[in-house]
């Protein structure tokens, strides 16, 4: 149920912060400056005054090409892409986020599976993302988004303590800011599995939907408390409404007909399965709980059709992230 | 203010490879340390000095890791001798093409002096072993009321004939079941219901030294021991027994070949009251198997069945297996152990050739989400009728700390207690071994003291085997039952048992084999509770017997033996 909210989160998580970078921080984005020409010598001369550190020069050129679908047709594919590093090179050099950012973005578009572009895309937004957090402690030192990120800070190095510390702090100024008491939650979780952790984030959880009622995060996670618990009836209840918070939260419907099928509803479960299976059909998990809840209710050829996808897909599914796997 | 390795930290804990909203639950829950008790403790260490027991494994760990240098031994009770006391056998490993051992290596058969304490009596009894040994099974194939050993090994397994006189003979090459390559667990049963005991023999990946795949990360390149993705799983065998020494590799007519394992565990039990033996095999990276037996041929339905994947649909590094009616509704269930970050699982049947995984919400899924398990035994640790769970656990990589949080390579034993309502995790109260971290391998269970409290005997990887005496069965009445067959197989396996006493009315069965390369003590301990009489005990009998027998004015706090046909226990 896990990897496609990941990227999800880290997507979202990306974007807001890049998005943060452009706009809070209030990098001058200039229309650039027109070259005199944006044919293939001349990109390829800026190419080379980019690796030359000559970026100032290159820039202007560099930026105009990438920007020009013309350009794209005229050069080959290997051109479009040594102009795009060699842009998102410069633009880091010369403090121009908002440039990198559309060089990165057309090689994530353009050179999905390059080594190399997911490598600077990783390397330069982690970049974007720590200066913004410089200048986000620079201009707002007390504001609450940066004691939030302080909190998340200590959450990702697991000083569970300090984090919710800091969280509360955060509540103790402005009770109703949202996001919090979920991030409560999921600290509360963090600190391990027990009854007694499961009940003070199901509170946190709740507190969070009272100022948020929209939270199809806090939702699920209350879903999953309830699930692993083996409350099914409860878990649901709150799938469900997650589910219809956000209806592009795939996850929802997972866990939904999960929950169905744990509670041998299979009938139930088929709905919310064939609707998961739809919006990520490469996830085995999907196949699989279809395939069992056909089963359970007569559709056999269905569940033998499904279960073939389900195995399709597992072949293809990524080693765990705890597999140790031969290199 | 936020340093860059801590952003980059920070995107991890928001996604990269882990559940999303289950990974903030990546953590586990750390067991309080043990406070010991004023009485003695539910499960009690038999030190090496009282018991006499001073063998130890030795795995031949290597730098080059080869993998079945970290997921032995298994272990055995038995009464090898018949005087009514369970011995023990160990299994070592040995010379094979990837480890010459420094010193000669064997394993151990320790015979029960009766008083707690064990001689070892191997050399007499001629069963070290001549190969990497992994574990054993132990049944009596040819019908002469003594226990036979079969000792699976890398890379060819042994089948020993007990001679009934204190020793053995390797009679593999008559009987045709060396299983050529990694054998792992085995279990003798009766597939065919001709009343004699075929032989299942997991089979692991297509393993030898000159096919041991690196595994390691770093420009150091640091090794590990690989997952088992690397390798090409393999069909396991059965062997059926002609009854004259001999069997036929019927692995493919039967159609157990067609399904290619990385299989560790196995249990024979019949899931559909059929009449007819099953096999639940626990398999490593690929999808368990669940093979129903149809009058003699198998049909592998794990995946619709429920038990072969995760419910994510990713198979596990399913391990240790065992079968049992936890929750007495007349249908045996399953359980299979997995890897840290996979959970357990506890198949719930649902009467109709499906499980469902009762698991998450009994605290057994929580318990095991970091852990990483192997021996498995559903056993009636306080003799009160409901059959309890006891879980032996150890990361197979000794390098798993280096590169996993939470994760160790030694981990702690549990044990759950069936309420009748629900299970109770109560490793915590039940003695200072649950505080002990072990490189837990096989597990056996047996009443080595026979005062009716079913004692353990856990293997450990590459150190001393732990023998844990059973305090709490005492507290409560029983009967111990050995069940002999005439018309069906000698150790009974496949009967069905129920006893009512008062109130208390319960199914047990004879299963064949579960946990891991281990064997069991074949008697049944029927827990009684408070209650100080058994009003009846029935007993019916596996095919080609089938017959029902029912049984009144029965002793109790005392082990009978119950003879197929004679209508009387003695």
């Amino acid at each position: 149920m896990g990897t496609r909210t990941s990227r999800r989160a880290l997507v979202a998580a990306l974007g807001m912060t890049v998005l943060g970078v452009a706009s809070t921080l209030g990098y001058a984005q200039q229309e650039p400056k027109r070259p005199e020409t944006t044919q293939r010598p001349a990109i390829e001369h800026s190419i080379d005054l980019a690796a030359k550190g000559r970026c100032q020069e290159a820039l202007p050129t560099l930026k105009f090409a990438i920007s020009r679908p013309a350009a794209k047709q005229a050069a080959d594919k290997q051109l479009e892409y040594r102009a795009a590093m060699a842009t998102a090179k410069c633009a880091m050099s010369l403090d121009q986020p908002q440039t990198a950012v559309n060089a990165l973005f057309l090689l994530k578009r353009d050179f999905p599976h390059d080594p190399e572009a997911l490598y600077i895309t990783t390397h330069y937004l982690s970049e974007l993302a720590m200066r913004a957090s410089q200048e986000l402690a620079r201009t707002a030192p007390t504001s609450y988004q940066a004691q939030e990120l302080e909190a998340e800070s200590f959450e990702s190095q697991g000083r569970w303590a300090e984090a919710a510390a800091e969280y509360q702090k955060i509540l103790a100024e402005n009770a109703n800011v949202p996001g919090i008491h979920f991030r409560l939650g999921r600290v509360v979780l963090s600190k391990g599995e027990s009854e007694a952790n499961a009940e003070e984030a199901k509170k946190e959880f709740e507190q969070e939907l009272k100022i948020d009622p929209s939270n199809a995060a806090a939702e699920f996670s209350l879903g999953e408390i309830a699930r692993r618990a083996g409350q099914w009836d409860d878990a649901v209840t709150h799938f469900s409404t997650a589910a219809r918070l956000d209806p592009g939260f795939a996850e929802a419907y997972l866990a939904l007909g999960m929950s169905l099928a744990s509670a041998q509803k299979f009938a139930e479960a088929v709905g919310p399965l064939e609707r998961y299976v739809k919006l990520v059909p490469d996830d085995p998990a999907g196949h699989y709980q279809l395939a069992i809840a056909y089963d359970r209710t007569g559709r056999k050829e269905s569940a033998a059709k499904e279960m073939q996808l389900e195995r399709e897909a597992a072949a293809k599914a990524p080693p765990s992230a705890t597999s140790a796997t031969p290199q | 203010m936020i340093s860059r390795r801590r952003w980059l930290e920070l995107l991890g804990l928001w996604g990269f490879g882990l559940h999303p909203g289950l990974k903030s639950l990546r953590r586990p829950r750390v067991p309080h340390p043990l406070e010991g008790p004023d009485s003695l403790p539910a499960f009690e260490e038999v030190p090496s000095s009282k018991s006499g027991i001073s063998w130890t494994h030795v795995a031949g760990l290597s730098p080059e890791m080869y993998m079945p240098e970290t997921v032995g031994p298994g272990c055995a009770f038995l009464d090898y001798d018949n005087d009514g006391w369970m011995d023990i056998y160990l299994v070592n490993s040995g010379p094979c093409d990837f480890y010459t051992p420094p010193d000669p290596l064997r394993n151990a058969l320790y015979r029960n002096n009766h008083d707690g304490t064990f001689t070892d009596v191997t050399e007499k009894a001629g069963l070290a072993g001549n190969a990497y040994g992994m574990g054993v099974a132990v049944g009596d194939y040819d019908r002469d009321g003594l226990p036979d050993i079969y000792l699976t090994q890398y890379p060819h397994s042994i089948l020993f004939h007990n001679n009934g006189d204190g020793t053995f003979t390797d009679v593999t090459a008559k009987a045709g079941v060396a299983a050529p390559g990694w054998a792992t667990s085995a279990v003798w049963f009766d597939y065919d219901n001709n009343g004699l005991l075929d032989l299942f023999v997991c089979r692991f990946v297509d393993f030898s030294k000159a096919k041991n795949i690196y595994c390691g990360y770093g420009a150091e390149k640091k090794r590990w021991y690989c997952k088992p993705t690397a390798y090409t799983p393999m069909a396991c065998w059965l062997f059926r027994n002609n009854g004259n020494g001999t069997f036929t590799d019927v692995s493919k007519e039967t159609g157990i070949s067609k399904s290619l394992a990385k299989a560790w565990g196995v249990v024979a039990a019949d899931i559909n009251n059929d009449g007819w033996m099953d096999l639940f095999v626990g398999n490593d990276t690929v999808p368990n198997f669940l093979f129903a037996n149809r009058k003699g041929r198998f049909e592998e339905i794990a995946l619709l069945a429920g038990v072969g994947l995760s419910p994510f649909g990713l198979a596990r590094s399913g391990m240790g297996v065992d079968a049992v009616d936890y929750d007495q509704d007349g249908w045996i269930d399953l359980f299979v152990t997995n890897v840290d970050h996979e959970q357990y699982s506890l198949y719930r049947n649902n009467k109709d050739e499906t499980f469902s995984d009762a698991a998450p919400g009994s605290g057994i899924a929580a318990a095991t989400k970091m852990l990483s398990g192997w021996g498995v035994k559903f056993l009636d640790y306080d003799n009160d009728g409901n059959l309890d769970l006891l879980l032996s656990n150890g990361h197979p990589d000794l390098m798993v700390e280096q590169r996993l949080q939470n994760v160790g390579y030694r981990e702690k034993l549990l044990l759950f207690q069936n309420t009748a309502k629900g299970w109770r995790n109560v490793s915590a109260e039940c003695g200072p071994i649950f505080a002990r971290e072990l490189a837990g391998r096989g597990m056996a269970l047996g009443d080595f003291d026979n005062d009716g409290s079913v004692d353990v005997l856990l293997a450990q990887n590459d150190d001393v085997p732990v023998l844990l005496r059973n305090n709490a069965g005492r507290n409560n009445h029983w009967l111990g039952v050995k069940l002999i067959g005439r018309k069906a197989n000698i150790d009974a396996i496949g009967a069905k048992l129920s006893y009512q006493a008062g109130d208390l009315l319960r199914h047990r069965s004879e299963v064949g084999g579960g946990s891991y390369l281990s064997a069991h003590d074949p008697r049944m301990v029927l827990g009684l509770g408070q209650r100080k009489k058994i009003d009846w005990l029935e007993v019916k009998w596996p095919d080609p017997g089938g017959k029902n027998e029912r049984f009144t004015e029965l002793p109790v706090d005392r082990y009978i033996t119950i003879v197929e046909g004679e209508g009387s226990w003695k």
